[in-house]
């Protein structure tokens, strides 16, 4: 059962709390004190995008290594990225190819350069979206990294990592009713459970606003330069979610803070157990540039 | 849906027909679209033909023609999302930033460029002007919208819908469906404008029968208005009045009236259909 969030929430200012540090039911916050907590990276640099919106391969790779290396308090990213794949492994990496917001080709070299520092065989590597269900290699993958930009979604409200594995689900029609609500059931599908490794939410060119369905224009993306990582991706999703609320608040206003609201975060965390949408049990470490950072 | 392929010129200005036009229909549609389908399919959605144009510079222009099924079906799914000004074309249209939108009696037509620009202005107008003559004549538009009260309607901003989900992208009222809305319910969201009376905002919905309103009217009174259980009337968070009354068939919420009084003269002004 999702806390119900009604207008009169917003009227209170009671969104956050309910989407955020309340969202596990009143009081859950102040029970998780002894629990671990799910540590995302929020790292930023001011030179990942140019001016004309191109992507800086070499800045995004370094961001990319400095990210996973703090993941992990490792030393090097090559022994990060070791920590969950190694030669043994086969990796399947989900990416986006929605054509106007895909995940960036700069992010898909990093992570293809690590994973085959760390051992992982060149043809046992495949990025793939539309396709993974009949992907040989992501049928055979012992392991699964999850890389995709952050926007807004006309239904889901957000589409971030959790929403991201909807292309693993024998129906995506199926999944869609309530605001996609149940969007985290496919992290249990027999193809993915236990494989989810690391998420990669891509906020290097964010959209924040759509107008309908199906809508995409330059207007409503910023370059706000940062990549959200984690292991748990209901704590990646939550952040994203975060920032995007607050660009709401700036460009949009108040009362436009929320897109339609996004149950499924809050329901991978409740519902389904995926990881923590409760900002008192996410560790959030911001690296590099500040400016602008909302979060 | 007749073949648009054929209909529809493949150079407009400078911009060209690029790749294969395709149609998709109800079971296609989430092929075409990641979680815009539910948008479309909770109307009466029918067929979609698209086509991409390519311009100079290497742009891009995608033409969306949408049969709604009907021009009131049409009037609905045109209405959700109005944010730009109207620019005359067709029965109904707004353009802004790329973004022209436009109904023609059963027909929704999207011409969209995710860039901006003089340029990119007139190719996008062009390109639904070249389309409008084949989309025939102008339909009527949904008969409830005959029910609400003229006096300070804001022209342009009153949106017909079926389920919650349009209703929460035009006007977030919950996270759940409290108003039990469906395929077989009717609602018109309408803003009244300024004036000595004050702003305020009118949601009426049309169920099939009068016990589906009673439950929706319960319903909401206990999610979202408990302390106006006995007479449906309450003044929230932001000083502001909510007043919810139950019709025959029939549940309108009026939200956001700067008094009691305006809640109550905009609820009296509503025409009920004579039982």
């Amino acid at each position: 059962m999702t806390n119900m969030l009604t207008r009169r929430d917003f009227l209170r200012g009671t969104t956050a709390a309910l989407i955020g540090t309340a969202v596990g039911g009143p009081g859950h916050a102040q029970t998780q004190d002894a629990a671990p907590r799910s540590r995302v990276i929020l790292i930023r640099h001011a030179d990942a995008v140019g001016v004309d919106s191109s992507f800086n391969a070499p800045v995004i790779a370094g961001m990319l290594d400095d990210a996973v290396t703090r993941l992990f308090d490792e030393t090097d990213p090559v022994k990060a990225f070791a920590r969950f794949a190694g030669p043994a492994d086969i990796v399947g990496v989900k990416t986006n190819v929605w054509s106007y917001l895909p995940t960036p080709p700069e992010v898909e070299a990093a992570i293809r350069r690590r994973l085959l520092d760390a051992g992982v065989k060149e043809e046992n590597i495949a990025f793939d979206d539309h396709t993974v269900r009949t992907n040989p290699v992501f049928q055979k993958s012992t392991i699964i990294i999850n890389v995709r930009p952050l926007r807004t979604h006309y239904l889901a409200g957000v589409s971030g990592c959790i929403k991201n594995y909807i292309m693993f689900a024998p129906s995506q029609e199926a999944l869609h009713p309530d605001s996609c609500s149940d969007l985290a059931a496919n992290f249990f599908l027999p193809q993915v459970k236990g494989k989810n490794r690391l998420n990669i939410l891509c906020a290097l060119t964010p959209q924040f606003h759509g107008r309908g369905p199906h809508h995409f224009s330059r207007r409503y993306v910023w370059s706000y330069k940062g990549l959200i990582v984690g292991q748990d991706p209901v704590a990646v999703d939550s952040i994203g979610l975060r920032l995007i609320m607050a660009k709401r608040r700036i460009e949009l206003g108040k009362a436009q803070e929320l897109p339609p609201v996004p149950k499924h975060i809050q329901l991978a965390d409740t519902r389904h157990h995926l990881g923590t949408s409760d900002p008192a049990r996410i560790e959030l470490i911001k690296l590099g540039w500040t400016e602008g950072i909302l979060v | 849906m007749p073949d648009f392929s054929r209909l529809i010129p493949v150079r407009v200005g400078d911009w060209t027909a690029a790749g294969k036009d395709a149609v998709y229909d109800r079971k296609s549609l989430y092929d075409y679209m990641d979680g815009g389908a539910e948008v479309y399919l909770a109307f009466d959605f029918r067929q979609v033909f698209v086509r991409k144009y390519a311009g100079p510079g290497g742009k891009e222009i995608s033409l969306d023609i949408y049969d709604m099924g009907s021009p009131a079906e049409a009037y609905g799914i045109f209405s959700c999302d109005r944010e730009d000004p109207s620019v005359g074309i067709g029965q109904d249209s707004t353009y802004g930033f790329g973004l022209l939108r436009l109904r023609q009696g059963p027909y929704f037509m999207v011409v969209m460029s995710p860039d901006e620009g003089k340029d990119i202005d007139a190719a996008v107008l062009a390109v639904g002007k070249a389309v409008l003559p084949h989309l025939g004549p102008p339909g009527p538009n949904p008969p409830l919208l005959d029910l609400l009260p003229p006096d300070g309607l804001k022209t342009g901003r009153t949106s017909y819908f079926h389920s919650e989900i349009n209703l929460n992208n035009r006007f977030f009222v919950a996270s759940e469906n409290i108003f039990r809305l469906g395929k077989t319910t009717e609602c018109v969201f309408a803003e009244y404008g300024t004036g000595k009376e004050g702003e305020a905002n009118l949601l009426l919905v049309a169920y099939r029968d009068a016990a589906g309103a009673r439950t929706a009217f319960d319903s909401f009174l206990a999610a979202y208005l408990p302390e106006g259980k006995t007479t449906g009337l309450a003044k929230t968070e932001e000083g502001k009045w909510t007043f919810v009354r139950t019709n025959g068939r029939f549940v309108a919420v009026v939200f956001d009236a700067p008094s009691a009084k305006r809640a109550e003269t905009l609820q009296a002004a509503i025409l009920y259909p004579k039982r």
